[in-house]
This record gives structure tokens, sequence and C-alpha cells, in this order.
């Protein structure tokens, strides 16, 4: 037996295809009837990512602009530019995704579990090769003040992008979910190294990075619940 | 123009508002996530449920569908999320309903309905039901491996996988049963 016979007895046995009673069809059609308006499509999915990503960059700007721009000012040029170019690739990544969350039938270029291990990965990864000094001064401290801040941040980010996004329709309200927390909490993370001037490598790795994964859990809860009421 | 294209135009006029192309489509779909249903559910009744269902719902997110996409993984995300949602509210019911019947010492055997048994799916039962769901889609829909990725989220590799896997699977028990019981029916 070859994939070839299995292929010919699968095509023989699907083409009996059960009658649907033509009543029920006429049911549906006419209980559309009533509402039925134009509508306008949602736009070209570029467009909504490239929203995502100028809603995450000015929540982060604004948020560092009041509380101090100590951070990027502390930083070498070299590494400003690969700690900013690594979120801005993230966030993109991470807009394109959550939009393709939120339209049915959407190409999944990643996958919202890939995108939270990618994401957590390269922050780790960019972070230890920028930051070198491994003191642990006020370690819970000013890393629960961090943890805070960006999460707090993370809010009206994922408000904002909600806003953009709304119109669109979760197949799978937890990964949406998931990947709208992901994307929110890298709002929060790049506002905090444009602000926090701690530059000690375990603070940034575990405190900065951690506000990532809470975030897109709190996405991921969100949107379990908001979907278990609604149903 | 293919069948895709024709339901890439009656999207459109049904996103315009044209009821003509709403009674066309409903007509050129439903058979299919009918039968997606019933393999799925078993019980007649509850398919015809779950197609209304679905429709409200394509009608409620029409405007997510962008023309010049595939139109038909669109269909099926939207009637996996329906029969997800089912499946959800039923077992909670009859969680529910388990604990009364255990309560009150008694069981029910819901009785067999028409339309079980198809030769497709006595075929397809010893598979997973991912495995089944795909293999549906590709043969009963007529979709690509892409369109099947698209409806299912997942990628074209993983759909590749589980094909491959749900052959080789075909393939030995065919091969083990002989074929006279391949459809799960004598022949005359």
């Amino acid at each position: 037996m070859t994939n070839e016979d299995v292929e010919k007895i699968l095509q023989s046995t699907s083409k009996v295809a059960p009658p649907v009673d033509p009543a029920l069809l006429e049911r549906i059609a006419g209980s559309i009837q009533p509402s039925l308006q134009p509508v306008r499509p949602l736009l070209p999915t570029w467009v909504l990512t490239g929203g995502l990503a100028v809603i995450c960059a000015a929540v982060a700007v604004t948020a560092a602009a009041r509380s101090g721009f100590h951070g990027i000012e502390k930083l070498r040029p070299w590494d400003c530019v690969l700690i900013f170019s690594a979120l801005a690739v993230l966030v993109c990544a991470a807009g394109r995704e959550f939009v393709s969350q939120l339209i049915p039938g959407s190409r999944q270029s990643l996958g919202a579990g890939s995108l939270l291990i990618i994401g957590c990965t390269v922050l780790l990864g960019t972070f230890s090769l920028v930051f070198r000094d491994y003191r642990t001064d006020h370690f819970i401290s000013a890393g629960i003040a961090c943890l805070r801040t960006g999460i707090l941040l993370a809010v009206p980010a994922a408000v904002l992008s909600w806003l953009l996004v709304r119109r669109g329709f979760a197949v799978n309200p937890v990964a949406a979910g998931l990947t709208g927390g992901a994307l929110a909490g890298l709002c929060g993370v790049t506002m905090l190294e444009l602000h926090c001037p701690d530059f000690q490598a375990l603070h940034v790795l575990v405190w900065h990075t951690a506000v990532l994964p809470v975030s897109a859990v709190i996405g991921a809860l969100t949107g379990w619940a908001l979907h278990r009421r609604t149903t | 123009m293919n069948s895709g294209d024709d339901l890439n135009t009656l999207m459109g006029r049904y996103q315009a508002g044209d009821f003509a192309a709403v009674a066309a489509l409903v007509d050129r779909v439903s058979p299919q996530l009918h039968r997606f249903f019933v393999a799925q559910t078993a019980i007649r009744s509850d398919a015809d449920d779950l197609l209304q269902e679905t429709w409200l719902r394509i009608h409620r997110v029409r405007h997510t569908y962008r023309p010049g996409e595939p139109v038909l993984p669109w269909f099926y995300a939207i009637a996996r999320r329906v029969r997800i949602d089912h499946y959800r509210r039923a077992s909670r019911t009859t969680a529910r309903e388990r604990r009364l019947e255990e309560a009150a010492g008694m069981t029910v055997t819901p009785p067999p309905e028409e339309g079980q048994g198809e030769d497709l799916e006595t075929l397809l039962a010893p598979l997973s039901d991912s495995q089944r769901e795909i293999l549906r889609m590709m043969k009963v829909a007529g979709m690509s491996l892409e369109e099947v990725a698209r409806a299912t989220s997942c990628s074209v590799g993983s759909v590749k996988q589980k094909v491959h896997r749900a052959y080789q699977n075909l393939r030995d028990r065919m091969t083990v049963m002989g074929p006279k019981s391949r459809s799960g029916r004598e022949t005359p």
C-alpha cells in the first residue's frame, strides 16, 4: 500500500456529501438579510502593524520624557543602536503577529508562544552583551520598582493598541491576549531602557526582561477571562 | 475563473451589502461547513445549530475578510472557533448533567443519529483529532496545505508533518485490514 493508494481511497470516500436541508439554508440567508449593510474591510496588515509600532514608540517616549531620559543618556552609541534596533524588530514582529491573531485565516508567521520565547531570548542576549556590571546592589527593591513601572506603562499601550485593532476578531482569544500583552510589555521594556540608569547586568536581565513575560501572561489571562464572559 | 476567485468575488459583494451574494455564499459554502460539523459532533441537529451560529458570526465579523486573501481559510477559522466554543459549553453542561445522573443513579446513552458512520469518517476514525481535521479540510473542502495552515493557525511545516503521519497511520491500518473493510462496509 502506497500514499497514492491512500490518496485514491480518500478521494473516492470524500465525494459522498450529506445534503443540507434547503429550509435551513433559507433560514440562514433570511436571518442575515435584515442586518445586511455595506462594511469597510480592515486596513492592510502593514498599516495596522505600523500603527501599533508608532503607538508603542509614542507611549514609551512620552513616559520616558516625563520621568527623564537617564538611561539612554548614559548608554554608549553602539549599545543604543544594539538595544533599540533589537526592540524595534521585536515590536514590529509582535505587532505583525497581533494583527494576524485578529484576522481569521491569516498566515501565522511566528505563533504566540514562539514570539514570547524569541522575544525573551533576544532581550536576554542583547542585554548580556551590553551590560557587564555584575554587582547586585538594591537588587529586589530597585527591580520591583522597574517591573512595576514597565507593567503600568504596558496598560495604556495595550489599551491604545486595542483601540486601533478593535474591529478584528480573535479566533484564539488567549493567543491574541498573549501577543497583545507581549507587544505592550515590549513598550514597557523600551521605556525602561530609555529611562532606567541602573546598569547592573542582573537588574536589567531579570527585572527589565521580566516585564515582557509578565505582561504577556496578564494579556493571555485577560483574553481568556473576556472570552469566558462572552461565551 | 476558478472556485476560489468566485468565492472571493461573492465575499466582496457580501461586504458591499448584496443579498444575492449572501444567498449564493450560503448555498456554496454551507454543505462543506455542515459536513465539517457533522463529522465532529456526530449529532445532526447540533451540526445544524453550529452552522447557523457560524453564519451569524461570519456576518458579524465579515469586515475582517480582506479582498484578495484566500476565502476558505477565513470561513474555516471562524467555524473552528464556533466548534470549540460549542464543545466547551457542551462539556460544562455534560459534566453538570452527569453529576445529576449519578446522583439519581441513572445513565443515558444517546441513540445513534442518521449521518453517523460516513465512509470518510470511518476511514479517518483511528486518526487523532487534529489529523482528521486537516484531512477533512484537504479532501472535503479541497484546501491546499497553505490554506489549511491559515485556517488552523499552524505553520505549513506542521500541517505537512500531520498529513505525513496521518497517511502513514492509514497506510499501516489499510495494509493490516485488507481491501474489504477499508471503507468500513462490505462490498455488495
